[in-house]
């Protein structure tokens, strides 16, 4: 399952966000700048009206002016009053295009001078046009000023007509100016806007894809997060714990179902909140809980805890609960994790009570020992002495079936002694403190050797040895091992025969007594002692290492049975072990295995 | 010089009794004295104008105050210093050796189950050159046997 790696979306969410702004802001040049081309088309328009406005006041004025001339001439010719009247209401009509004309390039100075010098030459005419009617109508009539006047006036309409048509000029080229300037910008704003619709498209093309692959992980991440929901919910069920989500930036409390059921009630019975838990925790243990809660909360400290809860039926199970802090940008989230851990609980107690009687009859033991070897001791020391007291001083006088059960009562006393000697030496090579060094085999052998040199001459018996290695033993308890071994060859000897006893030493390797050795990556010494003594039958060869077991009369050969039992304990102290091997008649050899 | 003052401490009256046998039988001069329990040995010890033995013989295993609690009560007091003691016990276990050793015993000697090693092993005891014996404090020469 591959998951989604945290971040990603976050990533993700903030490439939409510059997206966004870039649009938002790409959005705002558009409108701005068609915005601004309206603004100028529609100046255009009103300036191409104004032009239009000002041509049509002009054309007023000097067809009005035409009107009133035409008039005047009608008149002169017909002397007919009615004639005039256009020419008298004509000055008015013309000063008010004047005025409009005036309030049209208010802002234009040019124009308002050239205005005035039409309105002055417009002046210029009617008192012309005054002075030729009245020559008209002069009495007597002369024809050469009224020629003259009109000759003039002829020149003067010339000039107004001159004038106009400049008004006329300048106001065009306005408008043609203007036209070239509006024309560039038009040109150049729908280009670029054309680009950005495109630039922006892209954007939005390229977001809409982001957008499709973000659903698509969070989809994903949505149903790993299902498959992990329902394992962690299984895994509870199956673990016997429960988990507990407390947001503390929120408040909110979440208990995992499995809590309620580890409480014997239904999932979600119950609204998740601390006072409603404690109700379920053992009354001497709630303080635990509510503590819990406090350091969580005032320490942000989460500790571990051991509580016991009482379930719905009553019945006490014991909860062991750690907890953990998940912090995000927003949140901090107190996890608790409370398993269940009744089983394991009541086990180790077991277990802890089980140590305990161990403990108690290890003691018992030891005070046994203590019986043994100091209590016991004490009065067969005294037989000892007593007997010993007699047997010397009052030997002479005593009967002859006395003497004999003196010497009986000896023999018992001597050998009740070897038998608690032997109980405590091997009760002492099961308790003593194991501790290894590195010693020479060799020399620990010459002291056993040393301590039976008493035996050795006894019996004329020859000991040969290959050379033993140095290893790692509990010292003392190897030379008893050698002691026991060699003291046991000396003593099981075959009558007249002098004892010749073998010590040998091999290196295993691996494949070798496989019944024995597990790890074949172990290595072990075999150190041999064999000799040519009664042997014994093979039948016998594990039952000689089991405490008190005696294969020959005790009259022949006093011993405890205890020797060959402290060498097998000596044996596995080591890691190590023993084994038997007999041929009556003929010898018997005993094997011990030590780890190189 | 007269003859070597000798007290044993010891609970059991048969011990006292072959103590005293055997010493009978040595052919040293010796004064012997002999108390019941680590009690009277004590106010033995700290009563003034008794005199101090030469060697004492300390039974570990008594009633009232053990051989131990006698030995570290001896070390603190300075009017015992020259005494020399024997552990005499029936024990032979390794704890108590070692024990008596480090609170500063001379020498241990373990009950002998025959007369004729008690008289053995008492000789050897009393005629050990004492000088040379504290002098280089031994663990291997500590414990005494036959």
């Amino acid at each position: 399952m591959q998951l989604i790696k945290p971040g990603t979306l976050f990533k993700s969410s903030l490439f939409l966000r510059s997206v966004f702004v870039l649009s938002v802001v790409m959005l705002l040049y558009i409108s701005s700048v068609s915005y601004k081309h309206n603004q100028a088309l529609t100046e255009s328009s009103e300036l191409l009206v104004h032009s239009y406005k000002i041509q049509l006041q002009l054309e007023r004025v000097l067809s009005l002016l035409k009107e009133a001339e035409i008039a005047q001439r009608g008149y002169i010719a017909t002397s007919d009053t009615v004639m005039l009247r256009p020419y008298r209401i004509a000055p008015g009509q013309i000063y008010d295009s004047y005025l409009r004309l005036k309030s049209l390039t208010i802002d234009n100075h040019e124009q308002q001078f050239n205005l005035d010098t039409l309105l002055q030459l417009i002046n210029f005419r009617f008192k012309l046009m005054d002075l030729t009617l009245k020559s008209s109508e002069a009495i007597p009539f002369n024809e050469t000023e009224l020629f003259i006047n009109l000759r003039q006036g002829e020149h003067l309409m010339d000039d107004i007509q001159a004038q106009i048509n400049k008004i006329d000029r300048l106001e065009l080229l306005y408008l043609k100016n203007h036209q070239q300037t509006y024309e560039k910008e038009a040109l150049f704003s729908p280009v670029s806007t054309f680009l950005f619709m495109i630039f922006s498209l892209l954007i939005f093309i390229l977001s809409f894809l982001k957008i499709n692959k973000d659903l698509h992980l969070l989809k994903k991440s949505n149903e790993q997060l299902l498959i992990i929901n329902e394992s962690i919910e299984h895994a509870e069920v199956i673990g016997e714990f429960f988990i507990w989500q407390w947001n503390q930036s929120t408040n909110e409390l979440i208990f995992s179902d499995n809590l309620y059921r580890l409480l014997g009630v239904e999932p979600q019975s119950f609204t998740p909140g601390i006072a409603n838990y404690l109700e379920f925790i053992h009354p001497d243990d709630k303080h635990i809980v509510a503590k819990l809660d406090e350091t969580a909360f005032k320490e942000g400290r989460s500790d571990p805890a051991f509580y016991r809860i009482i379930r719905k039926d009553r019945e006490v199970r014991y909860i062991m609960s750690v907890g953990k802090f998940i912090q995000d940008e927003d949140n901090k989230i107190h996890i608790r994790i409370g398993k269940d851990i009744t089983e394991q609980y009541l086990s180790n107690v077991a277990l802890e009570e089980r140590n305990h009687e161990l403990e108690q009859s290890i003691k018992e033991l030891e005070s046994f020992n203590r019986v043994a070897s100091h209590d016991l001791q004490e009065p067969l020391r005294k037989i000892q002495i007593f007997v010993s007291r007699i047997s010397e001083k009052d030997k002479g006088i005593m009967s002859e079936t006395g003497k004999e059960y003196l010497t009986k009562i000896e023999t018992s006393a001597n050998r009740m002694r070897i038998l608690i000697d032997d109980l405590l030496l091997f009760s002492r090579t099961n308790k003593a403190v194991k501790v290894f060094e590195k010693a020479d085999l060799n020399l620990l052998l010459e002291t056993a050797n040393q301590e039976l040199a008493h035996n050795i001459e006894e019996k004329n018996a020859v000991i040969q040895s290959d050379p033993l290695p140095v290893i790692n033993v509990i010292p003392f308890q190897i030379q008893q091992l050698f002691v026991n071994l060699i003291g046991n060859a000396i003593k099981y000897c075959k009558p007249g025969i002098p004892p010749e006893i073998k010590i040998e030493c091999t290196k295993l390797t691996s494949d070798q007594y496989p019944e024995f050795i597990k790890d074949k990556r172990k290595k072990y010494y075999k150190i041999a002692v064999s000799d040519n003594g009664m042997g014994f039958e093979q039948q016998y060869a594990e039952n000689i290492f089991l405490l008190f077991i005696r294969l020959h009369q005790k009259s022949d050969y006093p011993g405890s049975g205890i020797g060959l039992s402290i060498c097998k304990k000596i044996a596995e102290n080591h890691n190590g072990f023993i084994i038997a091997e007999g041929h009556p008649g003929v010898g018997a050899t005993f094997s011990v295995f030590l780890p190189a | 010089m007269g003859p070597m003052h000798i007290l044993l401490a010891d609970d059991d009256e048969d011990d006292r009794q072959f103590f005293k046998e055997a010493f009978e039988e040595i052919k040293i001069k010796t004064y012997i004295k002999t108390v019941n329990d680590g009690v009277e040995l004590m106010d033995h010890l700290n009563q003034k104008g008794n005199q101090i033995p030469h060697i004492l013989f300390l039974d570990l295993n008594m009633p009232r105050k053990t051989g131990i609690d006698c030995i570290m009560e001896i070390k603190q007091l300075p009017h015992l210093q020259d005494m020399a003691i024997a552990i005499y016990s029936t024990s032979s276990s390794e704890t108590d050796i070692e024990d008596t050793f480090i609170q500063g015993a001379n020498v241990y000697i373990k009950k002998p189950s025959d007369f004729n090693s008690l008289k053995k092993i008492l000789e050897d005891v009393i005629t050990i050159n004492w000088q040379y014996h504290t002098s280089g404090l031994n663990r291997d020469n500590f414990m005494i046997s036959l």
